[in-house]
């Protein structure tokens, strides 16, 4: 039988899926139906009753936007009665809607004014006594209850897109508001996806408030600097001040579509004020010329990593970047086993699996996109979601139906159970087989602290799934065993039905390790850092011998976690020196950065694609066309398993290396309006173990390095493992993120 | 009227040459024609009537800037920002249409949140070296604050010169003193607005 459902709307003959709706028909088929709380991402609301058809032959309106199809059914989107229907709705909608258009944040750009002045209303039939209602200070966010018209898109983008649950609605007639959930104030983390879904201007940046009109922003269409999901954006910059020069105001998404976190909303401010100066140029081009190594962090475009690779060639230099090497380590191993470059799963691959396997991460900080699809995959399909890591994570227990926690280190154990089990009834190769024939099972289970039982269970619910996703992390890829657990993951991939994304821990760590031959860090003198440690600093962050254009202040490409080749614009001028310049110097010799966009790498999958002709934007169903897809390339398959190592042990205090939410690096810690908390965060069992208390300065020591931090007891953990945050760039790049440490109170 | 005279482009038989005499070359020629253009009649003829007038002691010239002439109160010069007269407060809530229609782009605007958590505008000037006094400003303004007045001596040593918020505003003892003028040129209300205004109906 054939899955597609033949119905008329307005006497025009068009196609359904099946289990699409109505609604969804009309709108890929340029038919208008009016809706005020209908958003593509989530389940429809329901709650605005403006999206309501006729069907013939059935009493009554029907919802468009919940209803699908039947074969042969004739729909009539306008009618008289429809249209007073539809009118009386923006009439209630507009009872004592405080008529504060002309300072209301949305300046226009309102839902409520549009449709308002849609249907032409011109007189109020209703009305009702007004009630008090106070604006609340959510901090990041402004809620001012009088304008809400209680459309509920932000209730359901809380809880079935991002999984925060942290808003709901309290019913109550009129006086009927959004509440945050179980606490007095907003307790989440502030991904600021309610401002952006917001119809009216109730919901509100705190920061923005106020301050501009729509039409004096300048909008550029970016791609999000901050890790390696490469959302799409736009920043939005006008003239600071009378005499100001352009500064970015605020961020906005298509939020139909995408979603952002709060780090991409708000941490936009990370331009950098400083601009390199004759003297600080020349040198930088005496101490590129002296260096023995250029050192530099995935902070950085396509184009950029491109030109460090022609230094190196040129000058006969080390390149040093231990983040995207251990990733690029990882995914060569992968190669050997999968006979490809790339992984074959991405962001849309998790948002529609119904079965995934989290490992190695703590992903809701490490990258919230990711988080944020599964969220979307546990609610739109009742995804089962195994969460294996060595601590549980509260902000994914909405999400997560098995958390599998691990011991710390036990990682390449971990992956081999997980292989062992998926695998169980593959068409192995003949030594492939004989590897997971040889496996110490009762071993691996003692050692890694995962039960039978667990894996049973998970295979058990994951037996009647069709799209299954295994998501791995930082932690598998900084792992001293990482070649192996890569070549374990890419036999998952191969022989399975499962897809593979493997998450990059910085914007564009793929894209370096596809572009540069990295060398192994070493400490040696004469090393130029780039955006990151050496002798002679050109970077645009703080502590710069040579300032540059910051990722929001240059053209360029990333790569994202879905290989896909993104392209990101200047929303803020720079006055100053490029890397561009600085190798023209040298020799080698471009018009500007964007120059090398088609001569990027072919062998690694990059296109001959001129920067200009890349686009950006999401088309009007929601289709991503920006950038392009990496093509994939064929290697030599030609890797062997190695022999499990044994599972290393980590006792006593842990350290745990992992960002707070909202904060992924330097660049986000400079960020005015993202909170900046270096404290070191520990259960009370931590703190009884390590015999600290809330509050204590501590010194932590692991390997060569001592870092003083505050303490501060978290209810929320549980468990020896406290977090470190990492963003105030203390902790070297690509270092495996688990520490035994020792611990102890510094007495002033 | 019709538009025959001007669709008429043929001008040829309305010119006629005027006869003017060769320039003296000679020295001798261009001193009789400088003793001639001096001591004719019609010198003394302007001298007298000046003569007259002045002894008539009825004369009409105003002497600037002593005595100013008085402005129409639809003349549109230097802007004003008014305030309320119920409250005092500022009339202007940094809406940002003046900016926005600005089509000199003259006008700039910062605002900000206040402690009511009300717009506040934080800095506002206008270049009056832009301003070519169009008045589309005080036209689009939704609450009748800024508007423009009678002040025209706005000469300047420079092209920008800029007037701010604080300048414009009606200073505090003007307001108390109720002499803060409305003006009417456009977007001023009409005569007996406050009789045509109709209370909503409501049900409860």
């Amino acid at each position: 039988m054939s899955n597609l459902i033949n119905f008329k709307i307005d006497g025009i003959s068009v196609e359904a899926q099946k289990g699409e709706t109505i609604l969804n028909v009309a709108r890929k088929n340029d038919i208008y139906i009016p809706t005020m709380c209908y958003i593509s991402k989530t389940t429809p609301c329901a709650s605005c009753r403006m999206c309501v058809v006729e069907a013939k032959g059935v009493d009554g309106f029907v919802l468009s936007c919940n209803t699908t199809p039947t074969q042969g059914i004739e729909i009539t989107t306008n009618s008289s009665e429809l249209n007073t229907q539809r009118i009386n709705i923006m009439k209630l909608y507009d009872v004592n809607h405080p008529l504060e258009c002309g300072v209301c944040d949305k300046s226009g750009e309102c839902d409520l004014q549009n449709k308002t002045l849609e249907f032409n209303i011109e007189r109020q039939n209703f009305s009702t006594r007004d009630l008090s209602r106070e604006i609340k200070d959510w901090g990041l966010i402004s809620f001012d209850p009088a304008l809400c018209i209680l459309c509920e898109k932000c209730v359901h983008i809380c809880n079935e897109v991002i999984g925060d649950d942290a808003i709901e609605v309290i019913f109550g007639g009129y006086a009927s508001t959004i509440i945050p959930k179980n606490s007095d104030v907003l307790d989440c983390t502030f991904c600021g996806e309610c401002i952006a879904v917001c119809p009216v201007g109730a919901l509100v940046s705190s920061n923005f408030k106020y301050s501009a009109n729509v039409w004096e922003l300048n909008r550029i269409p970016a791609t999000c600097a901050h890790c390696s999901a490469g959302c799409p954006l736009e920043y939005e910059s006008k003239n600071s001040g009378i005499n100001g020069d352009d500064s970015i105001y605020r961020v906005k998404n298509n939020f139909e579509y995408t979603s952002l976190c709060g780090a991409g909303r708000f941490g936009f401010d990370f331009d950098n004020k400083d601009a390199g100066d004759e003297t600080s140029f020349n040198k930088a081009i005496q101490a590129l010329k002296e260096a023995k190594a250029i050192r530099f962090s995935s902070m950085i475009t396509n184009e950029e990593a491109h030109i460090l690779q022609l230094l190196k060639e040129k000058l006969n230099i080390k390149l040093f970047n231990e983040d995207a090497r251990k990733f690029q380590e990882f995914m060569r191993a992968y190669s050997t086993i999968s006979g490809k470059l790339h992984h074959s799963g991405s962001l849309d691959a998790i948002k529609q699996s119904d079965a995934a396997i989290v490992i190695g991460s703590r992903i809701s900080t490490d990258n919230p996109a990711v988080r944020y699809a599964l969220t979307t995959a546990s609610k739109h399909n009742g995804a089962k979601i195994v969460y294996a890591h060595p601590m549980e994570d509260l902000l994914m227990q909405n999400t997560v139906t098995q958390f599998m926690k691990y011991e710390v280190g036990t990682e390449e154990g971990v992956i081999a159970l997980l292989a062992n089990a998926i695998l169980q009834k593959a068409d192995l190769s003949d030594s492939e087989r004989a590897f997971f024939d040889d496996l110490d099972l009762g071993y691996l289970d003692a050692e890694s602290n995962i039960g039978d039982e667990e894996i049973d269970e998970m295979m058990e619910s994951f037996s009647r799934t069709k799209n299954r996703v295994l998501i791995i992390g930082n932690d598998l890829m900084a792992h001293s065993r990482s070649s192996n657990i890569a070549k374990l993951a890419a036999l998952i991939e191969k022989y399975s039905d499962f897809s593979l994304v493997v998450v990059p821990k910085e914007v564009n760590t793929l894209g370096s390790s596809l572009i540069c031959d990295l060398d192994k860090d070493e400490d040696i003198s004469d090393v130029v850092g780039y955006n990151a440690k050496g002798d002679f600093i050109i970077s645009f962050l703080s502590l710069a011998n040579l300032a540059v254009a910051s990722l929001n202040q240059q053209e360029g490409t990333f790569v994202n976690i879905d290989n896909r080749v993104l392209p990101t614009n200047v929303a803020v001028k720079f006055d100053g020196y490029t890397l561009n310049d600085v190798a023209s110097t040298l020799g080698i010799s471009a018009t500007n950065t964007v120059a090398y966009t088609k001569e990027l790498k072919k062998s690694s999958g990059f296109k001959e694609v001129e920067f200009d002709d890349l686009e950006n934007f999401l088309s009007a169903n929601g289709d991503d066309v920006r950038g392009y897809l990496l093509d994939e390339v064929s290697c030599k398959a030609d890797g062997e398993l190695e022999e499990l190592d044994d599972l290393p042990e980590f006792n006593g205090t842990i350290i745990y290396n992992v960002n707070p939410v909202l904060q992924f690096n330097a660049q986000t810690n400079q960020a005015e309006q993202l909170e900046s908390d270096t404290t070191l965060r520990g259960s009370a069992q931590f703190a009884a173990a390590a015999r600290i208390s809330d509050g204590d300065r501590v010194e932590i020591n692991f390997g060569a390095k001592a870092l003083i931090r505050e303490f501060k007891l978290d209810s929320e953990l549980k468990g020896t493992i406290a977090l470190n945050p990492t963003f105030d760039d203390v902790i070297d790049a690509g270092r495996y993120r688990f520490e035994k440490s020792k611990i102890k109170r510094v007495v002033e | 009227m019709k538009n025959e005279q001007f669709n008429n482009r043929d001008v040829s038989n309305e010119y006629f040459m005027v006869d003017i005499q060769d320039y003296p070359t000679e020295p001798w020629d261009k001193f009789k024609r400088t003793l001639k253009r001096t001591f004719r009649i019609e010198l003394f003829v302007g001298l007298w009537v000046v003569m007259r007038e002045m002894i008539r002691f009825d004369i009409h010239t105003v002497s600037y800037p002593e005595e100013k002439m008085p402005i129409g109160p639809r003349y549109r010069a230097v802007h004003e920002m008014k305030r309320l007269w119920e409250s005092d407060a500022e009339r202007c809530i940094g809406c940002g249409l003046c900016e926005k229609i600005c089509i000199s782009n003259c006008i700039r605007m910062e605002t900000k949140v206040d402690e009511n958590s009300r717009k506040e505008v934080s800095e506002y000037t206008i270049n009056l070296g832009r301003c070519i006094f169009c008045g589309y400003c005080a036209e689009v303004c939704p609450e009748l604050a800024i508007t423009h007045g009678g002040e025209y001596e706005n000469a300047s040593e420079q092209r920008e010169h800029f007037v701010d918020y604080a300048a414009m505003l009606t200073p505090l003892d003007k307001m108390k003193a109720g002499a803060q003028q409305e003006f009417e040129g456009f977007g001023a209300i009409t005569p007996h607005e406050d009789e045509s205004v109709k209370k909503t109906p409501l049900s409860y």
